[in-house]
């Protein structure tokens, strides 16, 4: 209820308006004119050529849209269990009465505040086959060298490693609040009727951080599939393209190649994908809540 | 009346927020007014030489301001990867610098679209001397009878050996046919431990273009090319890329000359340590291997190990960008830069590329310094990338392609036809 004389939605459309309008200038406008472009063949510098529904034709005939789709896909099933369980774990650790949570709680979270060109640049050094810190270490131990970024088998793994140390501490911040909602006083209850640690974890702890679970795995699952920077920056998707994902091939097409339409038609085909999967498991896990 | 005057207040704050966004596009302008009403006519420039040269190139700015009262030249370093990715975007918004580098094979994504400004005129008018500039380095920035670009350099593929290690293999002559340089490479690698042949192979933080090159250098000296005359198709699914190819994969599997999945940082790396006998790389490598104390080592053009000499090479040239307003003045002062840097190409020579001005080879001061003279002569068989827009998308995917055959030892007629699938394919999408 308005309060009179106070003019609540004249001062309500003045306060967002500069959120609105950058909101609209950044975020809107590019949406629908990327829409509009995947449906050109553009170069940026010449004239526009329509081509209707052409780019997406192509697009499904492309045997590197596939593999490029498939690197992602295996980066997601790779990073996004392992990164939930170790978020959980430390977010376990820094609400424990441990006296190292407090270190713990930054030691997890720093390298979360890196940009991921320091990060990528970092762990390629470190898993660098010949001069690298971790195949210097095995070589004095009398193992032979690991190809970590360029054995197609391990190049792919390697990323997720230094993904995984990269990110887990922003879901432990997640989790960890999640955590520190729970009363005090159902713990207590819970301790007085003699249950144990596990227990504890089990049949409280972790059914009621079942809100931010379902979120921070849907955000995590969203994350993982925008993966473009540590590939870029450790492998160049390499060795032979094993490690190209589908946000590197767009990126390649879009200002490697100039082909704006092309890329922005995969661009939308990656956005209804992670929509639908987005949307599915949201009614999914909403639906027995 | 308070709540006004804080309303006001947001107004102001939202409008200058938007503002910031318009400003940051015209100030460019408003420095070329500034610059007009006297004093020194200022010019900007955007480096993407953040390598070895990089350095070399400052150097050589430097030197121009020094000598130079009217002009001044100020750049910014853009990271290469990123280079030409802003480069477009700022040619399509006007917001590029005055003068930008372009390396040869790119000249055509620009060059169509009038994004580039033709310099005959302007180069007319101050009495270029056009005669002194190598032909073949000219001519591939020459579009329609009109020049777009000055070349600034030409760097080729070659081959640097370690002299240290061939003395002790007992070595003394330098390798010529693809025969001689497996020999002389296995000889080195067992009689002193050391790698034979340091030539990347694998894609890790920088693609193996090598492997590319001296495909396409191979496919050249056999009287071949990658694509065909008229750029329609691919042609190298025949007998001579058969044998360019399987050269490329013996290296590897045959002879053991080289390891496999060896990435560009370590293959430079071990001929700097001195771990490895030969290495072949472009000419850019030259500057920081003489500064590798111990490391005594000779480079010569590519050996015509399949037939005749030939070498892959690029150009970086310079070029100005066609704007809405760009006084005479200033075009001028634009073009005497870039007359000065390739009059200067001693300069540039020391990063180790090789200069594209006559006067500038007979120059003492180019002639006196170590290595370049005995690889210059590169520039004469060396031979550029095909003039296509589907280029970089080609030797992007070829690049993976030939990583794939030499990694797994992949039966070379397969490889070559599935390339050849790869490769039409792009230049139908174009």
């Amino acid at each position: 209820m308005a309060i009179p004389g106070n003019k609540d939605t004249r001062d309500g459309v003045l306060f967002s308006l500069p959120f609105v309008l950058i909101y609209l200038f950044l975020l809107v406008f590019p949406i629908i004119f990327g829409l509009c472009i995947s449906f050109y063949k553009w170069d940026i510098l010449s004239s526009r050529k329509f081509i209707g529904l052409g780019n997406y034709i192509s697009l499904f005939k492309d045997k590197t849209f596939y593999t490029s789709l498939w690197h992602t896909f295996q980066f997601v099933f790779m990073t996004t269990p392992i990164l939930m369980v170790a978020g959980f774990l430390m977010a376990l650790f820094v609400n424990s009465k441990s006296l190292l949570r407090g270190a713990g709680e930054n030691i997890f979270f720093i390298p979360y505040v890196l940009s991921i060109t320091v990060i990528g640049t970092l762990w390629a050094w470190l898993f660098q086959k010949n001069y690298g810190l971790f195949n210097q270490l095995f070589m004095l131990l009398g193992h032979a060298k690991v190809g970590w970024l360029t054995d197609p088998q391990k190049a792919m793994w390697s990323v997720s490693a230094a993904t995984i140390w990269w990110t887990a501490g922003f879901n432990m911040i997640l989790f960890s609040a999640g955590m520190k909602q729970i009363s005090a006083e159902v713990y207590e209850s819970a301790r007085i009727d003699g249950a144990g640690y596990f227990r504890i974890l089990k049949d409280i702890t972790i059914p009621l951080l079942r809100p931010t679970i379902v979120l921070c795995l849907l955000l995590q699952i969203i994350a993982s599939f925008k993966v473009f920077g540590q590939v870029f920056v450790m492998t160049g998707g390499g060795p032979y393209g094993k490690t190209r994902v589908l946000i590197q091939y767009i990126y390649e097409n879009g200002f490697t190649y100039f082909k704006m339409g092309y890329s922005s038609a995969m661009a939308y085909v990656l956005f209804l994908l992670i929509m639908v999967i987005s949307v599915v498991y949201y009614k999914i896990m909403g639906r027995d809540k | 009346m308070k709540r006004k005057s804080l309303s006001a207040c947001l107004l102001v704050l939202s409008l200058l927020l938007l503002g910031t966004v318009g400003i940051g596009a015209s100030g460019s302008q408003e420095k070329d007014v500034a610059s007009e009403k006297g004093g020194p006519i200022e010019i900007t420039f955007w480096s993407l030489f953040t390598g070895g040269d990089g350095e070399f190139f400052d150097a050589m700015v430097d030197e121009f301001n020094r000598t130079h009262d009217d002009i001044v030249m100020t750049t910014d370093t853009v990271k290469f990867d990123n280079y030409y990715t802003k480069l477009t975007t700022a040619l399509t918004s006007q917001n590029a610098p005055d003068v930008v580098v372009i390396h040869r094979s790119k000249l055509l994504n620009y060059v169509p679209s009038g994004t580039l400004y033709p310099l005959d005129d302007v180069l007319k008018s101050v009495n270029a001397p056009m005669d002194d500039f190598i032909p073949a380095a000219l001519e591939p920035c020459t579009f329609d009878g009109k020049i777009y670009s000055l070349p600034l350099d030409v760097h080729a593929l070659i081959m640097y050996y370690n002299k240290d290690l061939f003395r002790q293999a007992g070595i003394d002559k330098v390798p010529v046919t693809y025969e001689e340089f497996v020999a002389t490479a296995k000889k080195v690698q067992d009689k002193t431990g050391a790698m034979g042949a340091a030539i990347d192979n694998t894609t890790a933080t920088y693609k193996a273009y090598t492997l590319t090159r001296l495909f396409m250098s191979f496919m050249e000296q056999q009287g071949g090319s990658v694509l065909t005359e008229d750029l329609s198709a691919a042609d190298f699914n025949n007998e001579m890329g058969e044998k360019a190819l399987q050269a490329l994969v013996d290296m590897v599997h045959k002879y053991g000359i080289t390891e496999s999945g060896l990435d560009y940082d370590s293959s430079v790396a071990a001929f700097k340590l001195g771990k490895a006998a030969i290495h072949i790389n472009g000419v850019w490598a030259t500057g920081s291997f003489e500064k590798q104390e111990g490391l005594d080592f000779a480079a010569v053009p590519l050996p015509a190990m399949l037939g005749k000499p030939a070498a892959w090479s690029g150009s970086h040239t310079l070029a100005i960008p066609a704007k809405k307003e760009m006084s005479n003045e200033k075009l001028a002062a634009a073009v005497e830069f870039m007359l000065w840097m390739t009059e200067r190409g001693d300069l540039w020579a020391k990063a180790g590329h090789i200069p594209i001005r006559k006067s500038v080879s007979d120059n003492p001061n180019f002639q006196s310094l170590p290595h370049r003279k005995d690889y210059a002569a590169a520039a004469a068989s060396s031979f550029a990338a095909p003039r296509t827009v589907a280029w970089d998308e080609i030797y992007n995917n070829l690049s993976d392609s030939l990583e794939l055959a030499v990694a797994s030892g992949q039966d070379v007629k397969t490889a070559l036809a599935e390339m050849e699938k790869m490769v039409n394919s792009i230049i139908a999408s174009y």
